[in-house]
C-alpha cells in the first residue's frame, strides 16, 4: 500500500493519503490541506457538498491514529481562507489530538499566528531539522533535503493509442521532495518529470512508483 | 379596421417594391391577426421576416386606428436571433416597412455588443420591437421590474427556432417563455424554422404544454422549394486516391476552375483547423487568388469577420474558405457557388450550406462535393438521394435539464424574486420539464437556498434566501453580479486573444494548444504565420513569421457523426452495391473498390450483417460494419469489447470511423463464439454501458457545462482573471467531489443522462442493436485488409478496453517525460 524510500539514512514512508511518515523522528509530514477552502466556496453561493470539509479532518485522525506520530508537521496551506466555522472543528480536532502539531505557513495561510499558538501550534516560516529542510514552497538550501508544498504535483500517464491518465503523485529531485495535496477538494497541477526524477504516483489508495529511476 | 383592410395595406406596400406576396406569408398575416401562435417553416432568405414583422404591424395599427397621429409607447413585440450578426439586417427590414406606413414604430437592437449608454436608455424607453439573443432576454428577467417592460407586449417571434431547438439555449427561450405568458396577457409567440425532421415538436416545445396555447396555434409551411443541384468532384484517376486523410488536398486542383468561373465561391469545411490548411495551402498554389479570397471561422476576430462578409456583399472577394459560422443566417446575394470539402455528416447541414448560394428564379442552387476519401464518394451519392426524397434529421430537445432551471430560479430571484408556489405551474408547463416531480423541484429550491438537501450546522452557504413571506430572494450584491455576468449556456473552453505585440486583436485560440508553445514557436492562424513572442495572462502577443511551420492551430470539439437518418441512406446505397447496380456516377467511379471488396470479402446486401477477421503484423483485426456513425459505433465497440471480455481474458484496442468499428488483439477472436453467446443483445444494454465505457470520462466531460451554466464554477469577472482565483475551482474536481460524497445529486445524475442520451446516442444503438439481430450475420475470414477496413485499421485515435486493475495497467503505461 504505502512505499518506504530512504534519504540520507532516514526512512520516509509515502502514504496514499498524501501524507509522508518520518520513522526515525515519528514525525507526520502533511502538505496543502486547504481546510476551511469548502465552506469559503459555500459562503459565496457555490454549493459543494458541505461534508466534503468533515472529511478533511476525519482522514487526519485516521492517518493520525495509525501511525502515532510525535509531531504532525503541516508544510503550509493549512487554512485556505479566512477564519470560517471550519475553525471550531480544527480546534477540537488539536484538542483530541496527542502528536505536537506545527505549521509551516503558507500563501493561503492568513490566519493571525496567535491564533494557531493559542491552541499549542507552533508557527514557522521554515525549519531545518538534521539536514532536513520543511518549507511551504519548494526551496533549495545547500547542504540540505527539501520537503514541501504547494505545488498539488500531478504527472500524467500515457497508454497505448491516446490514453492518458492522471493522478495526484509525490515528485522527488536530487535534492527536493514535493507532497500531494492532502486535502479532498484540491487539484492537481500536471508535471512533466525528466530522466532523473522520481515520481510515486497515487492510484486508487496505492502508491506506485512510475518512474524509471 | 377590419383583417382584410388591414392586409391590403400590406400588399399594397408589396406592390409598391414590385414584389408579390406569398401564400405562406398571407397566412401568417391572417393567423396572427385571428390572435393564434404558431410556427412558420420557411427558409433563409424567403421574407419569413416580412411574414411576422407585418404582423405585428397591422396589429398594432388595429389597436390604434389613428396610428399616423399619435404613438402608443411601450414594448410591442421581441425578435429573438441566435446570432448577434443577424440583427442588423432584420431591423433594417423591419424599420423600413415601419417607416413606410408611416406608424412611428422604433426597432431597436439588444444583445451582448450593444453599449452600456444605449441599454440604459433602452431601459428609459424600450424601442416598439427589439431584437435580442436568448441571453439578452434573460438579463432583461434578471433586472428589477421586467414585469413592467414585459405588460405591453403583443409578440415573441423566436427566429431560427431550429437551431436553438437541440440546445440548451432551447431550454432558456422554453423558460423565459413560460414567464412572458404570464407577464404578458395578450402575447402570443411564433417560432421561424428551418425544415427539419420533427416540425411538430419543434412547435410543442416552443408552445409548451398549455393546453389553451396548443389548441390556439397553426403550423405554416412555405410551399417555396428551392432546388438543389449536388455535383460530386470525381477524381480523374481512382488509383491515386487515398484511402484515408481528412483534408482532400490532392483534389485541390479541381476546384480552381469552379472558383475561377463563378462571381464568388463559398468553399465549406468541417473544422476550423480544416479551413486554415486550405486557405493556406490554395494561396501557396494560386498565389494570383491574393487578395481576393479570405477566410471566415468563429474564432477570428469579429472585425475581421465583419469585413469579410461585408466584402461578400461588395463582390470584392472571389473565394472565402468558412465553417459552419457562415452556415446561418444573412444572405449574400454575389455567391453564385457553394464546394463542401468532406462529407457533411447531415442532410440540413448540408442543404443549409447549399442554399447559401444565390439562385436566379428557376435555377438551382449549385453545390459541389469533394469527398476526402474514397468512401465518401458513396456519401455524395447518398445525399442526392436524400435532397431527392427530401429526408430530414431531427433535432432532439433537452429534457430535465436542472443546470438551466437553477440558472433561471436564480434569475429570477436577482431581480423581482419568487414565489415558488407561482412559479412551479410555469416551470411545469415547459416541455423541457413537464415531467419534474415534486421532489426534484424541491431539491432545486434545496440547492439554491440550502446549498445542500438538509440545513447543516453553522453553514455559511450563501446564494437566494428566504424571506418570511416566503420570497425567494437574492440579497447579496456580489452574488447577483457574479450571476448577472454566468447567466448563459454556452459554455467555452478557455480562450486566449491573439495579439500583435505592435497591437491589433486578430482572434481567439483555445488555450490547451498555446500552453503547448514556446515563445519563438510559430503557427498558422487566421491565414497567417504568427511568431509567439510571449504569454501575458490571457494573451498570446505574436508577431509576423516567414518562417515555414506545419503548426496549424486547433480547435477541440469534434467531428459530427453522421445522422441517423444518413446512415441509413447511405447503407441502402452501399446495399445496392451488392447487387451491382452501379447507377450513380459516384458509384461507378467506385468501381474498382468495389470489385476489390468483393474479391477479398463481400460486400453486405439488405439484410445482411458483415464481420471481417483478419491478421496483420499489428495482430488480429475484428471488424464490424453497422453503418451507423462514430458516436454509435464507439459505445457499440466498447460494449462488445466488455461482453467478449467476460468470455476470454482478453484486451482490445479499438477504432472507430462512421462506417464501422474494429476490435484488435493479440490473440484470435472466435466470432462464432460471438454470434453464439447472442453477444449483439440490446438486454441489459444500460448496465453494460455503463461498466464498458469510460462513461464516467464521457460524463466529466458533460459536466463541465452543468457546473458552469448552474453557478457551481464561477468563470471569472471578464479581463480581470487574478481577483477571483481564490474563487475558482474546477469542474473536474467538482465532478470527483460529488462522485464519492454526493452521487445522488442531480447535477451529477444530469452529466451520466445527457451522455447517455445525447452523445452516446443510447436510443439509437438500441435500434441498431436490434437490427443486427434481425440481419443475417456473414462472418468472412480475409487473408488480407480490405477496401473497406483499410480507413479504420489505419486510425490512430484508439483507445482500449481490458479488464485489468486499474493498478496493474498503470504499470504498463508510460511517464510521459520532458523531452
Amino acid at each position: 500500500m504505502q512505499i518506504t524510500i530512504e534519504i540520507s539514512q532516514n526512512h520516509f514512508s509515502l502514504h496514499p493519503s498524501g501524507a509522508i511518515f518520518w520513522e526515525e523522528k515519528a514525525m507526520l509530514l502533511i502538505a496543502d490541506v486547504h481546510l476551511g477552502k469548502v465552506s469559503h466556496f459555500r459562503k459565496h453561493g457555490s454549493a459543494i457538498p458541505a461534508h466534503v470539509a468533515y472529511k478533511n479532518l476525519e482522514k487526519l485522525t485516521e492517518i493520525a491514529n495509525q501511525f502515532q506520530p510525535k509531531t504532525i508537521c503541516f508544510l503550509g496551506d493549512l487554512f485556505h481562507s479566512k477564519l470560517n466555522e471550519e475553525w471550531q472543528d480544527f480546534e477540537k480536532w488539536v484538542e483530541y489530538t496527542k502528536a505536537g502539531v506545527i505549521l509551516i505557513s503558507g500563501n493561503h495561510d492568513i490566519i493571525p499566528n496567535y491564533l494557531y499558538e493559542d491552541l499549542g501550534i507552533r508557527v514557522y516560516d521554515e525549519w531545518v531539522l538534521d539536514g532536513f529542510h520543511l518549507t511551504h514552497h519548494p526551496s533549495e538550501l545547500t547542504g540540505t533535503f527539501n520537503f514541501s508544498g504547494h505545488v498539488h504535483p500531478g504527472i500524467m500517464m500515457k497508454g497505448v493509442g491516446r490514453h492518458f491518465l492522471k493522478f495526484p503523485c509525490f515528485y522527488k529531485t536530487e535534492s527536493q521532495l514535493i507532497l500531494p495535496a492532502f486535502g479532498n477538494f484540491t487539484g492537481k497541477y500536471i508535471l512533466t518529470p525528466t530522466e532523473m526524477d522520481e515520481v510515486f504516483a497515487i492510484v486508487e489508495g496505492e502508491v506506485i512508483c512510475v518512474s524509471k529511476k | 379596421m377590419k383583417r382584410s383592410e388591414l392586409i391590403s395595406l400590406a400588399e399594397n406596400w408589396f406592390q409598391s417594391k414590385n414584389w408579390k406576396s406569398f401564400p405562406f406569408q398571407q397566412k401568417t398575416w391572417k393567423a396572427f391577426l385571428d390572435g393564434k401562435h404558431g410556427l412558420l417553416n420557411a427558409p433563409t432568405g424567403s421574407g419569413k421576416t416580412y411574414a411576422l414583422w407585418v404582423s405585428i404591424v397591422l396589429q398594432y395599427i388595429k389597436e390604434n386606428p389613428d396610428y399616423k397621429t399619435k404613438h402608443t409607447k411601450g414594448l410591442k413585440a421581441i425578435w429573438i436571433t441566435p446570432l448577434r450578426a443577424l440583427s442588423v439586417e432584420i431591423q433594417q427590414a423591419a424599420q423600413r416597412f415601419a417607416n413606410d406606413l408611416e406608424t412611428g414604430l422604433t426597432v431597436g437592437i439588444r444583445t451582448g455588443d450593444t453599449p452600456q449608454s444605449e441599454r440604459a436608455k433602452q431601459k428609459r424607453q424600450m424601442p416598439d420591437l427589439l431584437i435580442t439573443t436568448p441571453e439578452s432576454l434573460m438579463l432583461l428577467l434578471a433586472s428589477k421590474g421586467y414585469e413592467k417592460t414585459f405588460k405591453t407586449l403583443t409578440a415573441v417571434v423566436v427566429d431560427e427556432w431550429h437551431e436553438l431547438l437541440g440546445s440548451k439555449r432551447g431550454v432558456q427561450m422554453e423558460l423565459a417563455l413560460s414567464r412572458l405568458k404570464t407577464v404578458s396577457k395578450e402575447l402570443r409567440i411564433w417560432g421561424i424554422s428551418a425544415t427539419i425532421g420533427n416540425l411538430e415538436e419543434a412547435q410543442d416545445v416552443l408552445l409548451g404544454m398549455d393546453p389553451e396555447f396548443r389548441k390556439n396555434a397553426v403550423l405554416i409551411k412555405s410551399s417555396e422549394k428551392k432546388k438543389i443541384e449536388v455535383r460530386s468532384i470525381i477524381p480523374e484517376k481512382m488509383e491515386t486516391f487515398p484511402w484515408r486523410g481528412h483534408l482532400g488536398l490532392h483534389l485541390l486542383e479541381e476546384i480552381v476552375p469552379i472558383i475561377k468561373a463563378s462571381k464568388t465561391t463559398l468553399i465549406f469545411t468541417n473544422t476550423r483547423s480544416q479551413s486554415e490548411i486550405w486557405f493556406q495551402k490554395i494561396l501557396e498554389k494560386h498565389p494570383e487568388f491574393a487578395g481576393e479570397i479570405a477566410m471566415h471561422h468563429g474564432s477570428i476576430g469579429k472585425d475581421t469577420r465583419l469585413w469579410v462578409e461585408q466584402a461578400i456583399r461588395n463582390e470584392s472577394l472571389k473565394a472565402v474558405v468558412a465553417t459552419s459560422s457562415l452556415d446561418l443566417g444573412v444572405d449574400f446575394a454575389p455567391v453564385e457557388t457553394i464546394i463542401q470539402i468532406g462529407g457533411p455528416k447531415g442532410i440540413a447541414k448540408f442543404l443549409q450550406r447549399a442554399g447559401r448560394s444565390n439562385h436566379r428564379p428557376g435555377e438551382p442552387s449549385v453545390i459541389y462535393f469533394l469527398p476526402t476519401h474514397a468512401l465518401e464518394l458513396v456519401e455524395a451519392s447518398a445525399l442526392k438521394r436524400a435532397v431527392k426524397e427530401e429526408v430530414m434529421e431531427d433535432r432532439i430537445p433537452y429534457l430535465l435539464s436542472f443546470d438551466v432551471l437553477i440558472q433561471y430560479l436564480v434569475t429570477l430571484a436577482i431581480s423581482n424574486g419568487f414565489f415558488p408556489k407561482e412559479i412551479f405551474p410555469e416551470i411545469k408547463s415547459t416541455f423541457c420539464f413537464q415531467g419534474i416531480t415534486e421532489e426534484q423541484w424541491n431539491w432545486c429550491l434545496n440547492f439554491i437556498t440550502l446549498g445542500s438537501q438538509s440545513l447543516q450546522a453553522y453553514d455559511e452557504y450563501k446564494k437566494v434566501e428566504v424571506t418570511e413571506e416566503g420570497l425567494f430572494k437574492v440579497e447579496s450584491r456580489q452574488i447577483a453580479m457574479m450571476h448577472r455576468l454566468s447567466i448563459g449556456t454556452i459554455v467555452s473552453d478557455s480562450m486566449m486573444l491573439v495579439k500583435y505585440v505592435s497591437g491589433g486583436f486578430i482572434g481567439t485560440i483555445e488555450e490547451w494548444f498555446l500552453s503547448k508553445m514556446k515563445p519563438g514557436d510559430t503557427f498558422v492562424f487566421a491565414g497567417r504565420t504568427l511568431e509567439l513572442v510571449r504569454l501575458r495572462q490571457m494573451q498570446a502577443q505574436v508577431r509576423k513569421s516567414s518562417k515555414r511551420t506545419a503548426k496549424v492551430v486547433s480547435f477541440m470539439g469534434g467531428r459530427l457523426p453522421l445522422s441517423s437518418q444518413m446512415s441509413k441512406i447511405l447503407r441502402e446505397e452501399l446495399q445496392s452495391e451488392a447487387d451491382h447496380k452501379r447507377n450513380t456516377p459516384e458509384l461507378k467511379a467506385l468501381s474498382h473498390i468495389f470489385d476489390r471488396q468483393e474479391k477479398e470479402s463481400i460486400v453486405p446486401g439488405e439484410n445482411e450483417f458483415l464481420i471481417e477477421t483478419f491478421k496483420t503484423r499489428e495482430g488480429y483485426h475484428t471488424l464490424f460494419y453497422p453503418f451507423e456513425g462514430r458516436f454509435v459505433h464507439e459505445a457499440m465497440s466498447s460494449l462488445l469489447a466488455y461482453r467478449i471480455s467476460l468470455l476470454v481474458p482478453i484486451t482490445f484496442s479499438l477504432a472507430y470511423n462512421d462506417y464501422g468499428f474494429e476490435l484488435l488483439s493479440d490473440q484470435f477472436l472466435d466470432v462464432q463464439n460471438v454470434i453464439d453467446n447472442n453477444l449483439f443483445s440490446s438486454e441489459y444494454l444500460f448496465d453494460d454501458l455503463q461498466k464498458s465505457l469510460n462513461a464516467t470520462e464521457l460524463a466529466r466531460r458533460k459536466f463541465r457545462d452543468i457546473a458552469v451554466i448552474s453557478g457551481m464554477v464561477f468563470q471569472g469577472y471578464p479581463n480581470k482573471v487574478i481577483k477571483t482565483k481564490h474563487l475558482q475551482s474546477n469542474s473536474q474536481l467538482l465532478f470527483d467531489v460529488f462522485r464519492d460524497y454526493e452521487p445522488d445529486n442531480l447535477l451529477y445524475l444530469q452529466a451520466y443522462r445527457e451522455t447517455f442520451e445525447h452523445q452516446l446516442e443510447e436510443g439509437r444503438l438500441r435500434l441498431a442493436l436490434e437490427r443486427i439481430n434481425s440481419q443475417k450475420i456473414i462472418w468472412k475470414q480475409c487473408k488480407k485488409a480490405t477496401p473497406f477496413s483499410f480507413p479504420i485499421i489505419t486510425d490512430r485515435l484508439r483507445e482500449k478496453l481490458s479488464s485489468e486493475k486499474l493498478a496493474d495497467r498503470i504499470k504498463k503505461m508510460t511517464l510521459k517525460l520532458m523531452k
